[in-house]
């Protein structure tokens, strides 16, 4: 256990630092308001901060082209996820070149670490980080996303399409 | 008995038996597909290739057989570089689609690529492509481009169901497994070609899809379709059981078991279970919890004479459970429920039995050793003529397989009070207007025990997880019933707790102690 000693001589010598602090607050101030452009803060709602398109916020599940859902419930994502917040159930598909599609993807965003991972393992490029980050809600219910919300949200209007389309690989022969 | 050197290990073996089988009794790695110990020799595949001392080229180890001295080698570079190439044959026009195949997981292709491949493929032409999701029966799904024609499914469906379904048609790379015009795969015994099959080219229909096969744990237990009682793997993870799967045991099943028992996980899953103990007192039904129920069974049997008192035991319950009930039921007039007592001794010449326990034969004996006799005819008019007023019954897990179910509830329901115990929930207990209590049971998953198979042989078995946490087994009810206490399990007198659980490696106390000056400070 350690004991601070105050020692009264010493202790007159903090009105110098507070002189300080102050003179660095006015500097901004009278810099802020020369230059408001080149102000560091936002005004939150009003305004607000755009990250790069590689930011691993709130997940997005593509579609394919004809904006069906692009995952094919293989479960690898939720395999890799770290936080165990995805939960998908698997149903056969009436399309036999489809054979296997998500009736339920559920991500409880509560629980997401955005690590990552499961876009990273998802090997049909179903799954991606989009770049929001603003997701309030009233109750927690409204924190599990399920499939509707993840493909077809308002701000995707209408879907993002996935890179990888099964047509075209089975026509090149793969 | 021919002698010969795996690997550089000796062994002996049978006379006539193959360099596979001399490597399956050593236990040793070799690749193949086409080779299944419970069949015939094909020779398809050609990954099982070896060395053998002496001759210039490889030989597949599945078709040759042992000679005198043989010095045989799967692992000489020759031998590692041809199984890699023979793989990325087979992998030719494979369409890769793990992501959607129920077999991912537990792939023959997938190990042995890991394990023997490993190449990229060289492969610039493009695939051939087949039938997907081709509907082969009520129970498999077929998907012929990812077949590797391996025919173990087509010898199965010839050599051990003996019905001749499936056939390989086309050549070349146009091969395609299929069935004949107009007929269906559809036999008792149909989806032990899924188990056999090493790829994901058949799929069962019941199991498609519905968990990646590494969510799933396994235990082995007993089936309790029948009363053969095959060994089988039931797989399950918290979600509930999800498939059953035959192990191999060459006294009871071979290799094989039948559809029908892949049914015996369908009724332990929570949704089909008795959850809760219902007492039901002139139609007003409460819920309790099953020990209060068993408590309140003894009121019920303490007011009841000796003679006026019936058990019915079904055979579903284990030798150990019939032991401890009918040690504390002191009544004689005990009966036995049989599900069909016309078809009672059917066999189909390979697995599938007339009687639909798995432990009639234990009740039997427990019956005898008690010297208890008792004519089912005799519990019907007892009933009718009001000579049995309590009736407790050890009511079957598999309802299923009663055809006689709904009939005998009925029956029994006439009697004043009955105690009913079951491990699954039935529509036909609505039956019950007279005092009734309906207690929860334990399944065959939730308990050890012992099942003797029809032909006498003991076959025990542990506990694989827990369903309803809550719920009794026969012999704890037993105990609850006749208002005495559960016994506690007795511990050893000296703790091998420790003992059982330190490693063999493990650093003990007194070695660490000397061991300390060694790191102390300007020792080192």
């Amino acid at each position: 256990m350690s004991v601070v000693s105050n020692k009264p001589d010493k202790s007159h010598w903090y009105f110098i630092s507070i002189l300080g602090g102050l003179f660095i607050t006015a500097k901004h101030l009278i810099k802020n308001l020369l230059n408001k452009d080149k102000m560091m803060t936002l005004n939150y709602p009003e305004q607000k901060f755009e990250y790069s398109p590689r930011f691993k916020g709130n997940h997005v599940l593509t579609v394919k082209k004809d904006g069906a859902i692009r995952c094919t419930a293989c479960m690898l994502c939720a395999t890799n996820c770290p936080a165990e917040c995805i939960k998908i159930i698997a149903a056969e598909h009436n399309d036999p070149t489809v054979e296997k599609f998500p009736i339920a993807y559920e991500i409880d965003i509560l629980r997401c670490v955005f690590c990552g991972f499961c876009e990273e393992a998802c090997p049909v490029d179903a799954i991606r980080m989009g770049p929001e980050w603003q997701t309030p809600g009233l109750s927690g219910s409204a924190f599990t996303y399920d499939i509707n919300h993840l493909a077809y949200r308002p701000q995707l209007k209408g879907g993002v399409v996935s890179v990888v389309d099964e047509v075209e690989r089975h026509k090149s022969g793969i | 008995m021919p002698k010969c050197t795996i690997n550089g290990v000796h062994v002996e073996v049978k006379d006539g038996a193959t360099i596979m089988e001399a490597f399956y009794k050593l236990d040793q790695g070799i690749a193949h597909y086409c080779y299944h110990p419970g069949l015939s020799v094909a020779g398809v595949c050609r990954l099982c290739i070896v060395d053998i001392e002496g001759n210039p080229r490889p030989q597949i180890a599945c078709n040759t057989v042992v000679t005198e001295g043989m010095k045989v080698t799967n692992q000489s570079e020759k031998i590692k570089d041809g199984v890699k190439w023979v793989l990325d044959f087979h992998l030719i026009n494979h369409p890769l689609d793990c992501p959607v195949c129920d077999q991912a997981g537990e792939c023959g292709l997938q190990e042995q690529y890991m394990e023997y491949g490993k190449y990229n493929s060289e492969m610039a032409e493009p695939k051939v492509k087949k039938h997907k999701v081709v509907d082969l029966g009520p129970t498999v799904v077929l998907d012929s481009e990812r077949c590797v024609l391996c025919s173990r499914c087509v010898r199965f469906t010839d050599e051990v169901s003996k019905t001749n379904e499936l056939g390989l048609f086309n050549r070349g790379d146009k091969t395609e497994i299929g069935t004949f015009e107009g007929q269906e795969l559809n036999n008792k015994y149909s989806l032990n070609t899924v188990d056999i099959c090493p790829v994901g080219a058949l799929t069962s229909k019941d199991f498609r899809f519905r968990q990646r096969v590494w969510y799933l744990k396994n235990s082995e237990t007993v089936c309790t379709g029948c009363s053969t009682g095959c060994n089988v793997k039931v797989y399950y993870n918290k979600e509930g059981t999800f498939r059953v799967k035959p192990v191999f045991n060459e006294k009871v099943n071979g290799h094989w078991m039948c559809d029908d028992g892949r049914d015996i996980y369908k009724f332990v899953n929570v949704e089909h279970r008795q959850t809760v103990a219902h007492k039901i007192t002139a139609g007003q039904k409460s819920e309790m919890v099953p020990g209060l129920a068993a408590t309140e069974a003894y009121q019920v049997i303490k007011n009841t004479d000796d003679n006026n008192l019936a058990v019915v035991l079904t055979g579903q319950y284990t030798n150990e459970e019939y032991e401890t009930a009918l040690k504390n039921f002191k009544t004689k007039n005990i009966f036995h429920w049989k599900n069909k007592d016309e078809n009672w001794k059917d066999f189909d010449g390979l697995l599938i039995r007339g009687d639909k326990n798995p432990n009639s034969k234990g009740l039997e004996t427990a019956l005898s050793k008690a010297g208890l006799k008792s004519d089912w005819k005799d519990l019907e008019s007892g009933i009718t003529s009001g000579k049995f007023t309590t009736v407790i019954v050890a009511g079957p897990e598999n309802i299923k397989a009663y055809p006689c179910f709904d009939d005998r509830v009925k029956m029994i329901a006439k009697a004043e009070n009955v105690i009913w115990m079951t491990a699954c929930s039935s529509e036909s207990f609505k039956a019950f207007h007279n005092n009734a209590l309906i207690i929860p049971m334990k399944s065959y998953l939730e308990k050890a025990g012992t099942f003797t198979n029809y032909a006498g042989l003991d076959q025990s078995f542990k506990k694989a997880t827990t369903i309803v946490s809550h719920a009794l087994t026969l012999a704890e009810a037993s105990f609850l019933m006749t208002g005495q206490t559960l016994p506690m399990p007795a511990t050893a007198a000296v703790s091998k707790f420790i003992d059982d659980s330190r490693r063999t490696d493990q650093v003990m106390i007194e070695n660490r102690k000397k061991n300390e000056f060694v790191f102390k400070r300007g020792n080192l």
